[in-house]
């Protein structure tokens, strides 16, 4: 759905996408994570045409994202809404531009706004929503006309439990009827609750891309044993329950023990530790 | 329904939201037309009313600018512009859906000044379609200066300050609020770089019933008009980038 290669954008000397290559399937979930300025935005503003690459080249659903565009659905990280006009006029709006008229327009806005709980904000000037409301809105205009591609751009930012639940599930849901989200975020307990791949992106590029068991794999784990003395003992290694054999094969007699796999927090800190 | 309907329907809807900026730049001129008229009338005899009245409206529609400015700009700090950019409305029809609705405010301004003086004082217009022309070539002059004007500053502060100087600036070198003919040699050589100067002498050409001073007039500012909105046309589609504003 979604496939980019050998992009390149530049800024005056730097280099915000250096040889930015990613693919995204229908259904996936692909969970686009990096530091601040490693280009994720900069690659969702290529792929929406707001940004033109200096080389390289990116398709959706086959065509230039020029022409794609009533089938991308796009959540900016910047709240991007009409904040004296009405949700609905807000909805209205952007399902109009997509392509909705009439009854599936109506029944689009209704039905989203039922699965975001936005139902009886509806008629409420977007100025005078709470912040989490604000950003299920800004969901809301992106995925109110079922887009093929749902690029959504650090959407849980400043989000209670509530909002980001409700974002969470029908962003599954969406994915599960054939859309391709592409999802940037530094929450990375999201990318786990949503079953999402990964791709790793550094200096304008992708590093690491594939589900998170496999990259995962590679990674140590960690092993915290408490001793006896009350002392707590933090190894990490390749494989925590070999080393623990190791300790009792010792004589180590532990009064506790926990033995934790690598989690994407591990993954995305050895990541800061090679590319910082 | 295509994109440009479905904005010109979406920017209509938040000018009625917020019709404050809209009355008052209608009512204004009306108080102050009956208010001046005298006095114009005592430096130019009958030519005062007409003095009065396109006077006041290049004054007032200058000083409207700042709403068509004002509501691109709001929607540049609102990030919606940026938002509609990657929408498949095209920059042709983001502006177009700007355009008429603020247009519509603009020619309802006119109409209300002119009808107005015409009830009230007796105005007489012979040849209604040459005040259209008039009326519609400044119209459009403005919406253009507007989304230019918009397109280039970075806050509200600062178009406030750039529309009132300005505005005040263009109208009186254009002729609107002291005629021409009181004015120092040398500031009446320079009024032709005023655009207001040309819709003074289009609406009063117009209101004196005459086709070729309206058409020329016209056409001056028609191509002002035409390259404003090329060049804000362009900016809009280029996009800010990470050019936050103030």
């Amino acid at each position: 759905m979604l496939a980019a290669e050998g992009l390149v954008k530049r800024y005056g000397d730097r280099r915000a996408l250096d040889g930015f290559s990613l693919s995204v399937a229908e259904g996936e979930i692909c969970g686009l994570i990096g530091h601040n300025g490693a280009g994720k935005t900069t690659f969702v503003e290529v792929v929406t045409g707001l940004v033109r690459a200096d080389a390289g080249a990116v398709t959706v659903d086959g065509v230039p994202p020029r022409q794609a565009r009533d089938r991308i659905g796009l959540a900016p990280q910047e709240l991007s809404l009409y904040l004296s006009a009405s949700l609905r006029q807000n909805l209205r709006l952007f399902g109009g531009l997509a392509g909705l008229r009439g009854r599936a327009l109506r029944t689009a806005i209704d039905d989203t706004a039922t699965h975001l709980l936005l139902t009886d904000c509806l008629d409420r000037p977007v100025g005078l929503l709470s912040g989490g409301q604000r950003r299920r809105a800004q969901a809301a205009t992106a995925l109110l006309h079922r887009p093929r591609l749902l690029l959504l751009d650090e959407p849980t930012v400043g989000a209670d439990p509530e909002t980001r639940a409700a974002l969470l599930d029908l962003i599954k849901r969406t994915a599960a009827d054939g859309t391709a989200v592409l999802y940037t975020t530094h929450y990375l307990p999201e990318l786990v609750e949503l079953g999402a791949s990964l791709a790793l992106c550094a200096a304008g590029r992708v590093i690491a891309r594939g589900d998170q068991e496999r990259l995962l794999a590679g990674l140590p784990g960690h092993l915290d044993v408490t001793h006896a003395d009350g002392r707590v003992e933090q190894i990490t290694t390749p494989d925590p329950t070999a080393a623990l054999a190791r300790l009792l094969a010792d004589g180590v007699r532990p009064s506790a023990v926990d033995i934790r796999p690598a989690t994407l927090d591990d993954l995305y800190r050895s990541l800061a530790a090679t590319t910082r | 329904m295509n994109a440009s309907i479905v904005l010109i329907r979406h920017n209509f809807a938040l000018l009625l939201g917020e019709p404050g900026p809209v009355l008052s730049r209608i009512g204004m001129p009306l108080v102050l037309i009956t208010a001046l008229r005298p006095l114009y009338s005592a430096a130019l005899g009958s030519a005062g009313l007409i003095q009065a009245v396109t006077g006041m409206l290049v004054l007032f529609s200058m000083l409207g600018l700042s709403i068509i400015a004002g509501g691109i700009l709001t929607e540049r700090s609102w990030h919606t512009l940026d938002r509609l950019r990657a929408t498949p409305a095209r920059p042709v029809h983001i502006l177009v859906g700007k355009a008429v609705p603020f247009g519509a405010v603009l020619l309802a301004q006119q109409a209300a000044i002119v009808a107005y003086a015409m009830i009230a004082f007796g105005l007489r217009a012979p040849r209604p379609d040459l005040l259209l022309v008039a009326g519609v070539s400044w119209a459009l002059t403005l919406l253009c200066a507007g989304a230019a004007l918009a397109t280039v500053v970075r806050s509200h502060g600062e178009l406030s300050a750039v529309n009132d100087l300005g505005g005040m600036f263009f109208t009186v070198l254009g002729g609107a609020m002291v005629p021409l003919a009181l004015l120092p040699g040398w500031l009446r050589a320079a009024a032709p770089a005023s655009p207001g100067y040309w819709a003074l002498h289009g609406l009063g050409s117009a209101l004196a019933g005459d086709p070729a001073g309206t058409f020329r007039d016209a056409a001056v500012l028609l191509a002002v008009a035409a390259a404003l909105g090329v060049f804000a046309a362009w900016r809009i589609a280029r996009g800010w980038g990470r050019n936050r504003l103030l």
